[in-house]
């Protein structure tokens, strides 16, 4: 009873306090409901979005592996750029970062924001990359004013760094971003769409050593984008060194030699210079002009640039040493002296009469000296160059036994050097005639061929390797660019040993009458090489012109009047030292005139700088010599004789 | 004079201060652990001001328990009115601070009157309904005079254009509703002047942003940059500590500061992703144990104005707690409310303690007749 007399006298009625209560459990297990469902049945999920929030996977490049030359000096290497990227996520105030990056960069804010375009839902959390090589003035801006950026980034990437620009470019070559077509090939397996790799040159031969492996980092980073933490990182396998057979001393000689050739009304001479060793094959300069600097290919190239580079007349991406052939001249007869000797229709006193023309079949083929040589051996003929010399020497030998021993020199066939798109040449046969123009051979044809003016075609390396081969006995070497690969730290990975493609075992007798008739175009007075001579050694050569357009177009213009697509390429091909031939140089000034006046001086340059750096030879007396020279010393050597003067007044055109 | 005397010491509700002393000393932590967010330079200011803000809080607590509620009776009237006082000062006094004049600030110290204000407005409907039992009100027009004293404080507050808090004080005031005796038609007509009056609030009072978030919480992926992505940062959070959490100090969300506001309106989210399922749990048990509590005494007060005091105190905890957490777990629209004795806010943490101070001293006084 009394507690329904209580009832009434309550403040509140206990009823409603239980519902108030049951009110409160509901809502709070309504919660805990909530709590269950978000954390442990979308947990993973949302788990998953947290870390996508903050965890960023960021891709660590390896380092590209260094290029060094024979002596270990560095040829390409790698360098840090700093790069600029945007989370779309994370960027606030789209509108006030891309004013600020504008003019942080110096850029217009417009175009950056276009950059950007406008990333997809999932795309926003993907850096989008602005900035590839920020100066480091750049740099210092945009990271003072991070504060105020989010979602901007900067990060340093390693960059592809060639020390001396144009040097050596078409034999180190480019990179570039990896193609789609490449991404489909078996050894591109590994690669992504984006990656750089070696696309021309030695990069691309040697991508597999130079390519290091990419390491990965993941990090933590805050709402603005900022790292906080690293939550674990594998580490980028730096790519491996390559180990040049070049001479980088050799190089720069004979890239200079080429910046200083002066031709008439071309004030940018064109053309290749390959020096071998000749006991080898080791390609110790290679030179093609107009050259270009592969540092502009190490980011991504400037479309001005690449415009200028592709619609360039002279195509200086092609590298004239191993892809332009040209018809060899006067130098292929050094290979035709050696071919009489090896199949015995001539020996070292076989002389011909030279009236200043050969008959043949009927008609007369000119020698170049209207007058003619008189009576000639082989010796007097290398020096001075005859024609009908080597006329005579062909028809003898018959187009078949010159053009299986001079294939042999590796005419016509590629190197086998370690760089792609390698041109052929052309060793004119009945049978490659047949193949060519399903045509017969005429024998008259065999008359122009002895004089390198047929069909025939070479590149300047394959005429530097047929040179070391005159020299070495005959041993026709594979041209060795790479000597080894090696470790970042120095470990030995893969060695390249020099390689004997085809022994044609000339005689030593052979090889030495040869060799003297090239050292007498250098030597002696009359012949067409004296531009080559280095003091204290025994150099050989033989210059070579070839005529580009028949002679009638040109006949009697004054040489700087003919445009220089119609000028005669000059030649230059030698070999030193006389006595046991170490070094073989072959000099294309293409549209060079003369080969004795454009291209021996270029040789002569290289084989300088040889003997000089085997203390064979004094160094060149620097050009502008002081005005009083001081008293030499008595009992010193007198100064070596300046060369360009002592082959002054060559006018020979062979 | 404030004095406890030896009967009410005996009857001290130990377990309803261990209660509030565990819930503050894990909104403490959490917040420490909101307010550092990744960063290592020492004690965080906010929590430092935080704990300064205790240090005068917990003596206004204790006046509050000290104070034998009936005599706060008879000053029920003065109390309020002075709490409107203040409150009505930030209309001239206060500066806009975020697009609201809701602070008003004295060199260092800052102090939100709407806060004491519904600590007024408790008192005074205490005394309302205690003359008036709601049992015995049965129509709606006898709640013409106590919605007229709400009415003042919130519309002041919506005047400072302080949504949240308006909304909230509105809801401390409904608390009495439901004990009373006003038969369901009738609620069933307050809602539809309750619809209307939404209505109106939306197209007259709100600003454009507190329309966006409310069509955001309809559909928070519709911009996650824009306003959306505090609710959506949020979710996040909390689902991503799983059952254990992701530790102290060790939520990515938070000490990376992907949430927003993550020391005060969403500083259960820092709770959900550090301590989990388990913690969270446990704390949102704690809260509703502390609210049980709260109307077990107002059960069993011996008087009106003890009863209608609890019952107060009560919503005055509940709202914020249950806005807030509803808000965090994305079952209703982001607004600006802090979770008692968790947020940032000294304003807020002294009213909820000065609040938490009256239900013990109603508890203990209960056997005083």
């Amino acid at each position: 009873m009394a507690r329904t007399l209580d009832r009434g006298s309550e403040p509140i009625q206990p009823a409603r306090i239980r519902l108030a209560m049951a009110a409160v459990v509901l809502v709070f297990a309504l919660f805990a409901g909530r709590l269950f469902q978000l954390q442990l049945i979308e947990g993973e999920e949302l788990r998953r979005r947290s870390e996508q929030n903050s965890v960023r996977t960021v891709r660590l490049e390896a380092p590209r592996g260094e290029i060094v030359d024979r002596e270990g000096r560095v040829v390409a290497t790698t360098r840090p750029a700093f790069g600029l990227e945007v989370v779309p996520h994370d960027v606030r105030d789209h509108g006030r970062t891309f004013a600020a990056l504008g003019q942080l960069l110096g850029e217009d804010p417009a175009a950056l924001a276009s950059a950007l375009g406008r990333p997809s839902r999932a795309g926003r959390f993907k850096p989008v990359r602005l900035a590839d090589d920020l100066s480091p003035d750049q740099l210092a801006r945009v990271e003072v004013h991070r504060y105020a950026l989010a979602g901007v980034a900067t990060d340093v990437r390693p960059r592809r760094h060639y020390l001396e620009g144009t040097l050596a470019a078409h034999l180190l070559g480019t990179l570039g971003e990896i193609r789609g077509d490449q991404l489909e090939r078996e050894v591109y397996r590994a690669y992504r769409p984006g990656d750089v790799i070696g696309q021309t040159g030695l990069e691309a031969q040697f991508e597999r050593y130079l390519r290091g492996e990419a390491g990965g980092r993941n990090v933590v980073v805050d709402v603005a984008g900022r790292e906080m933490d690293v939550l674990e990182e594998v580490e980028a396998r730096p790519g491996r060194r390559v180990v040049l057979a070049l001479d980088l001393d050799l190089q720069r000689a004979a890239e200079q030699a080429m910046s200083e050739v002066q031709l008439p009304n071309d004030p940018r001479p064109t053309g290749a210079v390959v020096a071998l060793d000749a006991r080898t094959g080791d390609v110790l300069a290679m030179v093609s002009r107009p050259a270009f600097d592969p540092n502009d290919f190490a980011g991504r190239v400037d479309a001005a640039t690449w415009k200028a580079l592709t619609t360039d007349e002279w195509v200086p991406l092609q590298n004239r040493a191993i892809q332009n052939q040209f018809p060899p001249g006067s130098t292929f007869k050094a290979f035709v002296a050696a071919a009489a000797l090896h199949e015995g229709v001539a020996n070292e006193h076989t002389t011909v009469f030279c009236p200043g023309s050969y008959w043949y079949g009927g008609r007369a083929y000119r020698c170049w000296k209207r007058g003619g040589h008189g009576s000639v051996d082989l010796h007097v003929a290398l020096r001075s160059s005859c024609d009908v010399f080597f006329y005579t020497m062909g028809v003898k030998l018959g187009i078949e036994r010159m053009a299986s021993f001079i294939s042999g020199l590796g005419l016509g066939l590629p190197t086998g050097i370690a760089l792609a798109h390698e041109a052929p040449g052309v060793m004119p046969s009945p049978e490659w005639k047949r193949k060519r123009f399903k045509e017969r051979w005429y024998p008259g044809e065999t008359v122009s061929v002895s004089i390198g003016q047929g069909y025939n075609l070479v590149t300047p390396l394959q005429l530097a390797v047929a040179y070391a081969a005159l020299g070495n006995g005959g041993r026709v070497l594979r041209p060795r660019v790479v000597l080894r690969v090696e470790e970042s730290d120095g470990r030995q990975v893969e060695s390249f040993a020099p390689e004997v493609r085809q022994n044609l075992e000339i005689a030593p007798r052979h090889m030495e009458a040869v060799l003297r008739g090239l050292e007498a175009v250098v030597s002696e007075p009359g012949g067409t090489g004296g531009r080559a001579r280095v003091a204290g050694v025994r150099v050989g050569g033989k210059t070579g012109t070839s005529q580009v357009v028949r002679l009638e177009r040109t006949l009697g213009m004054d040489e700087a009047a003919i445009p220089k697509r119609y000028r005669d390429h000059g030649w230059f091909a030698a070999i030193a030292p006389i006595e046991a031939p170490e070094i073989a140089v072959a000099v294309l000034v293409e549209h060079g005139l003369h080969g004795s006046t454009a291209a021996a001086p270029v040789a002569q340059r290289v084989l300088q700088r040889y003997f000089e750096k085997t203390g064979r030879t004094a160094p060149l007396a620097p050009p502008p010599a002081p005005p009083v020279a001081p008293e030499p010393a008595p009992g010193e050597p007198a100064p070596a004789p300046q060369v360009q003067a002592a082959a002054g007044g060559i006018r020979a055109v062979h | 004079m404030p004095s406890i005397d030896r009967r009410s010491l005996q009857h001290f509700d130990w377990l309803l201060l261990g209660l509030v002393g565990l819930l503050l000393g894990f909104g403490l932590a959490n917040l420490y652990s909101a307010t550092r967010a990744g960063s290592d330079a020492g004690i965080p200011a906010e929590f430092r001001r935080q704990a300064l803000a205790l240090a005068v809080a917990l003596p206004a607590m204790l006046l509050a328990i000290a104070i034998d509620y009936r005599r706060l009776e008879r000053f029920a009237t003065p109390i309020f009115v002075a709490s409107l006082l203040l409150l009505a000062s930030t209309l001239v006094l206060a500066p806009v601070t975020r697009g609201n004049r809701s602070w008003l600030i004295w060199g260092p110290l800052s102090l939100q009157p709407a806060e004491l204000a519904k600590i007024g407005l408790v008192v005074a409907l205490a005394r309302w309904f205690q003359r008036h039992p709601p049992a015995r009100i049965q129509r709606l027009r006898d709640l013409a005079a106590p919605a007229l004293v709400a009415a003042i404080p919130v519309g002041v507050i919506i005047l400072q254009r302080d949504l949240g808090v308006a909304v909230l004080t509105l809801l401390i005031a409904c608390t009495y509703l439901p004990f009373t005796g006003i038969p369901w038609r009738a609620w069933a007509g307050l809602a539809g002047v309750g619809a209307l009056g939404l209505a109106g609030l939306w197209s007259f009072f709100l600003k454009a942003y507190q329309q966006k978030r409310i069509l955001d919480f309809l559909d928070p992926s519709r911009d996650p940059l824009a306003s959306g992505y505090q609710a959506i940062q949020s979710k996040i959070a909390v689902g991503s500590g799983g059952l254990l959490g992701k530790g102290w100090l060790d939520g990515t969300q938070t000490q990376l500061r992907f949430l927003p506001t993550q020391h005060s309106d969403f500083v259960f989210s820092v709770l959900a992703e550090e301590w989990g399922f388990v913690g969270s749990v446990a704390v949102l048990a704690l809260y509703a144990f502390v609210l049980l509590w709260g109307l077990a005494i107002a059960r069993n007060s011996k008087d009106g104005f003890g009863a209608m005091l609890a019952i107060g105190v009560v919503g005055l905890l509940f709202w914020p707690a249950v806005v807030n957490v509803a808000m965090v777990l994305g079952l209703a629209p982001v607004i600006g409310v802090p979770l008692p004795l968790f947020s940032y806010g000294g304003s807020a943490l002294l009213a909820s303690l000065i609040g938490l101070g009256l239900l013990l001293n109603v508890s203990m006084r209960r056997y005083m007749f």
